[in-house]
Parts: C-alpha cells; structure tokens; sequence
C-alpha cells in the first residue's frame, strides 16, 4: 500500500513538475511552460485589467455611442491575442483554441467595462 | 470647497454599486459556510480538475497512438465519472444556492422600493430594444439613455460577483458545463 502511494505521489510530482508554479516573471517568459487553468486565469484578469481602464477611459473622454462598444470588444480581443500569441508565443490548439483563450473572462469584462464606463459618464458629465 | 455625494446627479448608481458589494461579499460568505470549507466540495472539486487533465491528455494521446479503441474507452469512463462528479458538485451547491437566492430576492427587492421609477445613472449609448426592457424598467419619458436600477444592478452582479469568484477562487472547475461564451457567476450560489 505505502509503495502505491508513494508512486502516484511520484508521477504527481512528474506532472506538476512539467508546468512551473505561477510566478510575476512567466508573464512575459515565452520559455515558460503554462497549465491551461494558469493562462486562462492570466487572460481573464487582461480583460477586467482592460476593461476597466477602458470604461474610465470613455467614461472621462467621454465617448458616446454603441460603436464604442465595439472598438472595446476588438481591442480587449487583440491585446488578449497578441499576448497571448506574440508574447508567450503558445500554441493554442494545446489550450482549446482561440476560441477557447479569446473567450476568457469576456462577459465578465464585457459587463465590468460597461458598468465603468456608465459610472464615469454618468458622474462626471452630469 | 464642501464635497458631498447629493452634489452628483447620479449620485443614486453608487449606492447600487455599494449595495452589489457588500451583497456579493455576502452571497460568498455564506457560499463559504455552507458549501466551499466543506470536505466533500473539496474533494469533489481536486476530482473534477484530475478528471479534466486526464481526459485532455488521453485524448492527445488517441490522436497519436495506434490502440485508439482501447483509449477511447477509457476516455468514455473518464467522462461518465467526470459528468458523474460535476452533477455531485450541482447537487451540493443547492442548499446554499437557495439560501443565496432568498438574499438576492431581499436585496432585489429592497433596491427596486429605493428606486423604482427613478433614472439613476445616464447610458453614454442608445441600447438596443431587447436590453430596453430591462435598461427603461419602470422609468417615465421617451429618453432610452435613462438607466434603471435594474440594469445596473445586472451589470454590477455579472462583473463584481464573477471577478469576487475568481479572486477567491470559488468559481467552478473549466471541466465543468458552466464554461463557455457567457460564463455567469456560479448559478448555484446565485
């Protein structure tokens, strides 16, 4: 029984050992090896990060209209894939996809810029 | 120079936003007590993530090797067990989950006694007539930039609530089928 566990405590460190522990320095490592919860967890907090400064951006500005919604999505989207491609340089079919990184923490983003946004406008403007 | 809250006219949007607050941090607290300190989420949880790595591995592995029958059914056992884990994860959020949606109705409710009928903040856009519904609750006049407490309400739960997970790190496994396009705060805990 001890020898049982002690192998399955041997190939956890094998694996845990494939994929380096989060640290500030992988962020802009493209040697570094990434777990997909790591790299999903780094790209959604990119998109609240953007978010945010973008909706007390346009709320300051202020912009107004739809269309800059719009121009949020495709910005946040091409920092997220420009980090995430022209950074780390990772393959993505190792991650589910671009569909699968660039969906990341959106809604959530989505919603987080609109709220700033609508704050900011709403108390400096008014 | 005197600085005070009534001197915004919108000043109504930060109590939403405060009250989504503290009912966020609430709604996991008690999430915290009843589900997540418990040892069977936390067994259940180190399952679900086990179950999803194995899986992502066998099924590069089916791709690469010649025993693909043999590999794919243990990819099938892996993903029963795996959907078996996930809705005994579902089942033991519900508890709490009815206990979270009881003070989202209170809050809810208390919040809409505080402003119903009220503009309390000022849309930059002209939203679309699907999210009028929701963005003109209950507000008198033609003009669609006028914003509901409802409305605001929504966004700060979806943003606050969701982000408040993660940093906690009480949001559910990607194994899981809350993943996608729009994931929401955890519906067991809403």
């Amino acid at each position: 029984m001890k020898s049982v566990k002690s192998n399955q405590k041997q190939k956890q460190q094998q694996n845990n050992d494939d994929v380096s522990p989060f640290n500030f320095s992988k962020l802009l490592d493209p040697e570094a090896s990434w777990d997909k919860d790591q790299l999903g967890d780094v790209l959604h907090w990119i998109r609240q990060s953007v978010g945010l400064i973008c909706g007390l951006l346009w709320g300051s500005i202020p912009l107004v209209g739809a269309v800059w919604i719009v121009v949020f999505l495709a910005l946040s989207s091409a920092i997220v894939y420009g980090y995430y491609a022209i950074v780390l340089k990772v393959d993505e079919e190792d991650f589910g996809g671009h569909g699968a990184l660039l969906q990341e923490g959106l809604f959530a983003s989505l919603t987080l810029f609109l709220l700033a946004w609508i704050l900011v406008y709403s108390l400096a403007h008014f | 120079m005197e600085f005070s809250l009534s001197s915004f006219k919108y000043s109504d949007s930060l109590i939403v936003v405060l009250i989504s607050i503290c009912t966020a941090f609430l709604c996991e607290g008690i999430s915290w007590i009843l589900i997540y300190r418990t040892s069977s989420y936390k067994s259940l949880r180190s399952s679900i993530d086990k179950a999803s790595k194995k899986l992502e591995t066998m099924k590069t592995v089916v791709e690469t090797t010649t025993k693909k029958t043999k590999t794919k059914k243990k990819i099938d056992r892996v993903e029963s067990s795996l959907k078996e884990s996930t809705r005994d994860l579902s089942l033991s959020k519900f508890k709490s989950g009815a206990v979270v949606a009881v003070v989202l109705f209170i809050v809810f409710g208390l919040l809409n006694s505080l402003f119903e009928g009220k503009s309390v903040a000022k849309l930059p856009f002209s939203p679309a007539a699907l999210v009028q519904k929701m963005s003109h609750r209950g507000i008198p006049g033609d003009d669609v930039t006028d914003c509901s407490m409802a409305f605001l309400y929504f966004l700060c739960s979806i943003s606050i609530r969701t982000n408040l997970q993660k940093f906690l790190g009480f949001s559910p496994p990607r194994g899981t089928a809350n993943a996608g396009l729009f994931p929401m705060p955890d519906p067991k805990t809403n």
